[in-house]
């Protein structure tokens, strides 16, 4: 991913702007939430200017609602497809979500059932997507809670047929994963042995928390803790499969001091080229 | 199919009617309604944390329960129509209004408006002020029809209400805000974005009345008359020169027919 040689990337959070620009860590890339640059002026976008100057970018959508069935949303799509141009990202990401029906958003990543009008529904969508930003986009699979009686496929084959219909790639959130197979009872290294190797291009990293429903423990998706170690295990499986795929360390809430994303993206780093020396 | 589940998955959020999707869940009833509050819980947390990041003088002012048992009311009313949380808060000082309006916390609404007013001149378009030597092209005959642009960066607010040292007084984390007496004077401002975040520029009720008429796309010989109905004496000169000192129009124009319409 660009010039520079490092897999890790972190989230950056407007908490950590100025900090971050002072320093300009060590680390390969940058993402951001898409939205929080919709603005057309003013000071995110100054700090994404000086951001890009310095580092590849990638920007990780959170609020087109891709899998809803109302209409695609026009007006957020211009406004990516601005930032696009504006900034000319290494990677574009959405997720395997909707989030709003009749025209009220909920704003958060909801879960689509697993089934052959979902899947064909979501892929008419990611290419109309694919069709207004001309370049492909990475797809996530989100945590989830819940699942539909009128799922017919397990995620990983949804997510399979996805990227043979819709031509998009994958963004592999191994938190998202690790959170679903506690959830939903399945093993997540059979779900990392289906993936198609080429298609995922990005992996996300995070933390999580517990919560207790009815008489079972929930995984809470929440990006507010360190990387567990069951998700670092999933780590080193993805990169045994996946090769050295830019990797993010993703901290969204009770957001810690800039060191500690730096040291979690160390850990990425180490890990990659500890892969690299037993290659040797 | 899908059109259906999420109209019932929706529903099921905003009503909180878990009967509305318990069909189309997989395990049992009890858990799989509890496994649904997870998502009724988000999608009223991140509602609220984006409106108190929007109005934390509000939230400071009302209290966190009850600006959050607010905020759900208002997401009732005005629920989010975008993928972009940005804009949730543009109808929160109406709805304020609505509630409070002639009654103790009738100041409320304004201070929301003034709020607002500081995250719309956050992120505004960049723009670039015109020279004020640009205007001597102007003949002076023509001044009286010369509409001008505002800088998108730019609000006007004003209140009966001292809105402004309420919000400056709410700016600092400390938990010691000093009391202000609800009538010791009424604001008028210019919002403006700074390098800093925001600088607020007072004005006087005929400045006020002038720049009210501009931003509204009234000729300069309308707004003059509006100040002047605030204040008889009123001069334009230094009124004017103080507005292109702080770089708050963007351009100006000629539209002689229009302006006699409006005016």
């Amino acid at each position: 991913m660009g010039a520079r040689a490092r897999s890790s990337g972190i989230g950056l959070r407007s908490q950590h702007h100025a900090e971050f620009l002072k320093r300009r860590p060590a680390v390969g890339w940058v993402e951001v939430h898409s939205e929080n640059y919709f603005a057309r002026g003013g000071m995110q976008r100054k700090v994404l200017a000086e951001v890009r100057a310095h580092y590849p970018l990638s920007l990780h959508g959170v609020g087109l609602s891709i899998g809803s069935t109302d209409p695609l949303n026009r007006n957020h799509l211009a406004e990516l497809l601005r930032l696009e141009r504006d900034f000319d990202p290494v990677l574009v990401s959405e997720h395997l979500a909707w989030g709003s029906i009749d025209g009220r958003f909920m704003n958060d990543l909801l879960p689509l059932p697993y089934n052959e009008e979902a899947l064909h529904h979501m892929a008419a969508r990611v290419r109309s997507v694919q069709d207004v930003l001309g370049r492909q986009i990475l797809i996530e699979n989100v945590s989830s809670y819940l699942e539909f009686n009128d799922s017919s496929m397990a995620e990983w084959e949804f997510l399979v047929a996805l990227v043979a219909e819709a031509g998009c790639a994958l963004l592999l959130d191994l938190n998202n994963l690790h959170v679903n197979a506690l959830n939903h009872g399945f093993d997540p290294y059979v779900y990392l042995h289906h993936l198609p190797p080429a298609a995922v291009r990005e992996i996300h990293v995070a933390g999580h928390g517990r919560a207790r429903v009815g008489a079972c423990e929930l995984l809470i998706d929440t990006h507010a803790a360190p990387v567990c170690n069951t998700v670092w295990r999933l780590y080193g499986a993805a990169l045994e499969r996946f090769g050295a795929v830019p990797t993010l360390i993703e901290w969204d809430a009770e957001l810690p001091a800039l060191d500690v994303l730096l040291g979690e993206a160390r850990k990425i780093d180490e890990l990659n080229e500890a892969r690299c020396a037993d290659a040797a | 199919m899908l059109r259906e589940l999420q109209h019932r998955f929706a529903a099921a959020l905003f009503a909180d009617d878990h009967e509305m999707l318990g069909a189309e869940l997989r395990g049992n009833g009890g858990e799989a309604r509890a496994r649904l509050d997870i998502y009724r819980l988000q999608l009223h947390a991140v509602f609220v944390r984006t409106l108190a990041r929007e109005f934390p003088v509000i939230e400071r002012l009302v209290g966190g329960e009850y600006f959050r048992h607010l905020g759900r009311e208002f997401q009732t009313a005005h629920p989010s129509r975008a993928g972009d949380l940005q804009h949730i808060g543009a109808p929160f000082a109406a709805f304020l209004r609505q509630r409070f309006a002639g009654g103790a916390y009738d100041y409320l609404p304004d201070v929301a408006a003034l709020e607002w007013a500081v995250q719309e001149c956050m992120i505004a378009p960049e723009a670039v002020a015109f020279a004020p030597h640009a205007l001597r092209s102007v003949a002076p005959d023509d001044y009286a029809q010369l509409h001008f642009e505002f800088h998108p960066a730019c609000r006007l607010v004003s209140s009966r209400y001292p809105t402004l040292p309420i919000w400056r007084a709410n700016q600092s984390a400390s938990a010691a805000t000093p009391i202000i007496d609800l009538a010791s004077g009424a604001t008028r401002a210019l919002v403006q974005r700074s390098a800093e975040g925001v600088a607020f520029h007072l004005l006087s009720a005929p400045e006020h009345a002038l720049l009210a008429k501009i931003a509204q796309d009234f000729c300069l010989g309308a707004a003059l008359e509006a100040a002047q109905q605030c204040e008889a004496a009123f001069d334009l000169g230094p009124a004017l020169r103080r507005l292109l000192a702080l770089h708050a129009l963007t351009a100006f124009r000629l539209r002689r027919k229009s302006c006699a319409g409006i005016a």
